[in-house]
């Protein structure tokens, strides 16, 4: 019981929420670049959190149902289809063998979360599905999808009528703010460069995967050449000598020798995620204990 | 000890903002008793250098929480010396075919190769950090004498298990990938090993003898000499 992939498109992952607990060895954490439209995803199929789920980066991606199930995409705004049939997003359907599910075209944002009803039966590694490529873990034999894999389910014939609000569906916009804890280095950032990061416009350039997004704009200077390696989290904004900004994502090498001015608010990545190449960014700064009440609130609608 | 913000989720604990031995075993003791606790809500903990940072659930503890918590925790720690580190011998063939950078090495310090071998052989080297690549250890201190800063030019590839030195550290490529360290030898050790619960044989806590082996004790190791 399995979905055979017809079209794996160029770059389809599976994920989950990441692989924790492998950090002190180099071990990045990788997982879902969107946690708000997996998230989603998995609440809309009664699934757990922690359900794996295939990220889906370039579109055509067709899969061939071999036995029932239920199944969502979230994500970047594309058109899906079953059996030729155009379908909603951020909605279940029943699918049944011998059906074709196929991810057309993505029309706006970046990466397209596919989820199936209790998941696909792959072994984790390391306590996770996540792929990471260049740590040959995860997914299937640590790569990316491939025509001709195979993604087994459990079949599953119950009817489950789910449909996000669509006042919470996302909606991409042009420009993004991006929600910044001031942390580690900062006090290497005079007033007038922190000013100078606050009230300026950013673009995000070409150099932008799983691992970081670089920004390029207004120049800020540490005081600092360099630091001593230290392990970076999620989100946070490493500037390097040519003063331009990068957010470390859910790839990025675990330590890292260049001054941090902060740290993008996760919600604020997950939304990053789905930002193509020039969108403009802006940074605003927020309190730690209105970002950890931000953050609570978000995983609490989905649990 | 100074503890800051990293994220919303995360702290980092500085313990010292210079590079030594006794900095190390610092981090080194706080991480042993950090990791003792078997918290879950502690999810991430991560050494390196001088600092741990710590990820956290936040429905558990908030920033306060979790700085008053590790205060009290770390505010008497008491410094481990080394003598409980596993020493870990790794069998080096440090042959001029896969050595690519020993004889440049040794010319700069003005002393033969053989004396290269000698001296970054003779040493126990501690691990100070893990990162880079999966496995990829960073160790110290190499011997004034044979110090090296990295080449210029990264080679596209580096080998797996090349034993390499930049500067007064050591490591051993994990996997092939590019690189700027200077390459001494070769080893077949594994330092990331899928089929090991643990993923890899060292840890921050891990103490490394390197040791030179002959070329024919290398290929009976199933080593491979081509670049």
């Amino acid at each position: 019981m399995s979905f055979k992939v017809i079209k794996a498109g160029i770059f389809t992952t599976l994920q989950d929420r990441g692989r924790f607990g492998f950090t002190h060895l180099g071990v990045t954490n990788s997982g879902v670049m969107d946690e708000y439209s997996a998230l989603a995803a998995q609440k809309l199929l009664d699934n757990a959190q922690d359900t794996n789920i295939l990220e889906i980066t370039f579109a055509p991606v067709e899969l061939k149902a071999d036995a029932n199930t239920s199944f969502c995409v979230t994500g970047a705004l594309c058109e899906v289809f079953i059996n030729e049939q155009l379908k909603n997003s951020w909605q279940v359907h029943k699918i049944q063998k011998g059906d074709v599910v196929k991810v057309q075209i993505i029309l706006e944002g970046q990466r397209v979360y596919l989820a199936v009803k209790n998941g696909f039966d792959i072994a984790k590694e390391f306590g996770s599905n996540s792929t990471t490529i260049k740590e040959s873990l995860g997914g299937i034999s640590g790569i990316q999808i491939k025509n001709a894999d195979i993604l087994p389910y459990k079949q599953n014939s119950e009817d489950i009528i789910n449909r996000w609000h669509e006042n919470h569906i996302p909606k991409y916009e042009k420009e993004l703010v991006l929600r910044v804890i001031l942390s580690y280095q900062e006090e290497s950032f005079s007033k007038e460069e922190k000013e100078k990061f606050f009230n300026s416009t950013y673009t995000i350039t070409q150099d932008f995967n799983r691992m970081a997004c670089k920004l390029s704009g207004e120049k800020i200077l540490s005081s600092l050449d360099g630091i001593i390696s230290e392990a970076i989290t999620f989100g946070s904004i490493q500037i390097p000598k040519d003063g331009q900004p990068i957010i470390l994502l859910k790839e990025r090498q675990t330590i890292g020798g260049y001054p941090k001015i902060g740290t993008v608010l996760s919600i604020d990545c997950f939304k990053l995620a789905q930002m193509r190449i020039d969108t403009k960014v802006r940074f605003e700064p927020i309190d730690i204990n209105t970002a950890q009440d931000k953050l609570r609130d978000f995983y609490s609608t989905f649990a | 000890m100074q503890i800051k913000l990293a994220s919303v989720d995360s702290v980092i604990i500085y313990f010292s903002n210079t590079i030594s031995k006794q900095n190390s075993l610092k981090v080194k003791s706080a991480y042993k008793l950090l990791k003792s606790l078997d918290d879950k809500d502690l999810i991430e903990i991560v050494p390196s250098y001088t600092s741990i940072l710590i990820t956290y659930d936040i429905f558990t503890y908030n920033f306060e929480q979790i700085k008053i918590f590790l205060n009290e925790l770390l505010k008497d720690l008491k410094v481990e010396d080394e003598s409980s580190q596993e020493l870990i011998n790794i069998d080096v063939y440090y042959g001029e075919e896969v050595g690519l950078d020993l004889q440049r090495v040794a010319s700069r310090a003005d002393i033969s190769t053989q004396e290269v071998i000698k001296i970054h052989s003779s040493k126990i080297y501690d691990v100070f950090a893990i990162g880079f690549l999966p496995g990829f250890a960073y160790m110290a201190a190499v011997e004034e004498k044979i110090i090296t800063p990295r080449l210029e030019t990264p080679r596209r590839k580096i080998p797996k298990g090349s034993v390499a030195i930049a500067d007064n550290q050591t490591a051993v490529y994990p996997q092939n990938s590019p690189g700027g360290w200077n390459i001494l030898g070769k080893t077949t050790f594994e330092l990331f090993d899928k089929s090991l619960e643990a993923l890899s044989p060292i840890t921050i806590e891990s103490r490394i003898k390197f040791n030179p082996i002959s070329k024919d004790e290398f290929l009976k190791q199933g080593g491979i000499l081509e670049f």
